[in-house]
């Protein structure tokens, strides 16, 4: 009976997007959450997320990159949000630029590494505090960069696919989001050297 | 490859983007620069520390539920607008309608309940393998900085004593060690952004550290033993306190020392009963 057929392939359905969307659950909140600063709206964001990827689930192709696709959902949603309008208003992109070249690694910052500072004894990477309030300070195209490669360890391949950007766009605000995470660093341990001295 | 690795390079190579080829000249290079080999490290810390810092958030607990019941909503009109009644269909309506109902309780019970516990024990290895991989790059840290633990001695009644004021715990430390094991000395730290005490042993010529630290509420499991990038990692739980042992030595000379620690703590605890 067609009905039947029909109610077996939607719970068959539902059932396979559960087995791989609810193991990403930790990781899409943790990610809203970073981007949208706010409990409810990461939440909300998450929640969107994962109701536009059910509806949109026959259209995965099974074999490819499932994690990708859901960050991409989220990060598209987030867009389109209240915080993510907000943001996209007032932050400019000037790393677009580096995509002349398609490499990206033109527009690199110059003294990305400071090879004369003996970075380890200046920075104390301990300090989780520290290097959170670093993170908040990076503008959101830094920051989903950061989350996407260092928390969630996606490959620089799928980075530009969730981002829709070059790989070497990638790599140039990976280079530059780290760069800022150091001088951000190393500024306020400076600051906490002399408040304690 | 005469120059320094660029910065492009160096990320790639904390990131795993290299090519083989990339990989070879880098290996080579860094054999010979000792200003590169450093900032990789420095490069490969900051990513590793970024990890955890960037972990930061989790679901509140009645999330799934919510999200359970938004998707029950979502799932029922869709639904009910896939099956097409046909004239040989409309007997068994009511059936359908039934068996629709059933199949929603199903499958928003299953999410409610039964995938709770997988995502929960999700969590749970999270979290170990969040811990191991800290403690390890802690441990490679501390053998890289090449600096003298914060209090250097191997008289257990100068260490534990040193901590009086930095910690809001203290702990035991064994009288009498294995073989060939001696304490180094011990720094304050912290592991998962909790104040813990790591105390630096060395056994023959292998280093061990081991982070002492107020328990979680989970604490860590009887028999925890992890293998992470070639270190064994050993913890334990008592009633107040947890620990976890890093190493690239024999795993049955750490069990020795770490069980010596655990008892010490376990002896500690009854006699102040």
């Amino acid at each position: 009976m067609p009905w039947k057929r029909q109610a077996r392939e939607t719970s068959s359905q539902t059932s396979a997007f559960e087995d791989l969307a609810l193991p990403l659950l930790p990781s899409l909140y943790n990610v809203a959450s970073w981007l949208s600063r706010n409990p409810v709206d990461a939440e909300d964001l998450v929640q969107e997320t994962f109701l536009k990827a059910l509806r949109g689930f026959a259209t995965f192709e099974s074999g490819t990159n499932f994690r990708a696709w859901m960050f991409r959902i989220l990060r598209n949603t987030y867009l389109t949000s209240r915080t993510g309008l907000a943001a996209r208003s007032t932050v400019a992109l000037e790393d677009e630029l580096a995509d002349r070249n398609e490499s990206g690694l033109a527009l690199l910052p110059e003294g990305a590494i400071d090879r004369q500072t003996p970075e380890m004894s200046l920075i104390n990477l301990g300090d989780r505090a520290a290097l959170q309030a670093a993170m908040e300070k990076l503008p959101p195209p830094l920051l989903e960069v950061v989350l996407l490669c260092d928390v969630e360890e996606l490959k620089y391949r799928e980075i530009a696919t969730v981002l829709d950007i070059p790989i070497g766009t990638v790599m140039s605000r990976i280079a530059r989001a780290r760069a800022a995470l150091r001088e951000e660093l190393r500024a306020s341990n400076k600051l906490s050297r002399e408040y304690s001295a | 490859m005469s120059d320094h690795l660029s910065p492009a390079l160096l990320n790639s190579l904390a990131d795993g983007e290299l090519t083989p080829d990339q990989r070879a000249a880098v290996d080579k290079h860094l054999a010979e620069c000792r200003s590169c080999t450093s900032s990789a490290l420095f490069q490969s810390l900051l990513k590793s520390a970024t990890n955890k810092a960037g972990q930061r958030y989790n679901p509140p607990a009645q999330f799934l539920e919510r999200l359970a019941l938004r998707a029950g909503d979502e799932i029922a009109p869709s639904r009910s607008a896939q099956f097409r009644i046909t004239p040989w269909s409309m007997r068994g309506l009511a059936f359908a309608s039934f068996l629709v109902a059933f199949a929603l309780l199903l499958v928003i019970g299953s999410m409610a309940f039964v995938q709770r516990s997988s995502y929960r024990a999700a969590i749970d290895s999270s979290r170990y393998a969040g811990l191991v991989t800290e403690a390890c790059d802690q441990h490679i840290a501390t053998l890289a900085s090449n600096l003298p633990p914060q209090v250097i001695s191997s008289d257990r009644h100068t260490v534990k004593p040193w901590f009086q004021g930095k910690l809001p715990f203290s702990f035991n430390l064994p009288e009498n060690l294995p073989d060939d094991t001696k304490l180094e000395g011990a720094n304050l730290t912290y592991l998962g952004s909790q104040p813990a005490a790591l105390l630096l042993y060395s056994i023959g010529k292998h280093r061990v550290s081991i982070f002492v630290r107020q328990r979680t509420s989970t604490g860590i499991p009887d028999g925890f033993s992890r293998e992470h990038d070639g270190f064994r990692v050993i913890g334990f739980s008592t009633g107040e306190l947890e620990a976890v042992a890093v190493s690239d030595v024999d795993p049955i000379r750490l069990s020795a020392l770490v069980g010596m620690i655990e008892q010490s703590q376990t002896r500690a605890s009854q006699s102040t009963k």
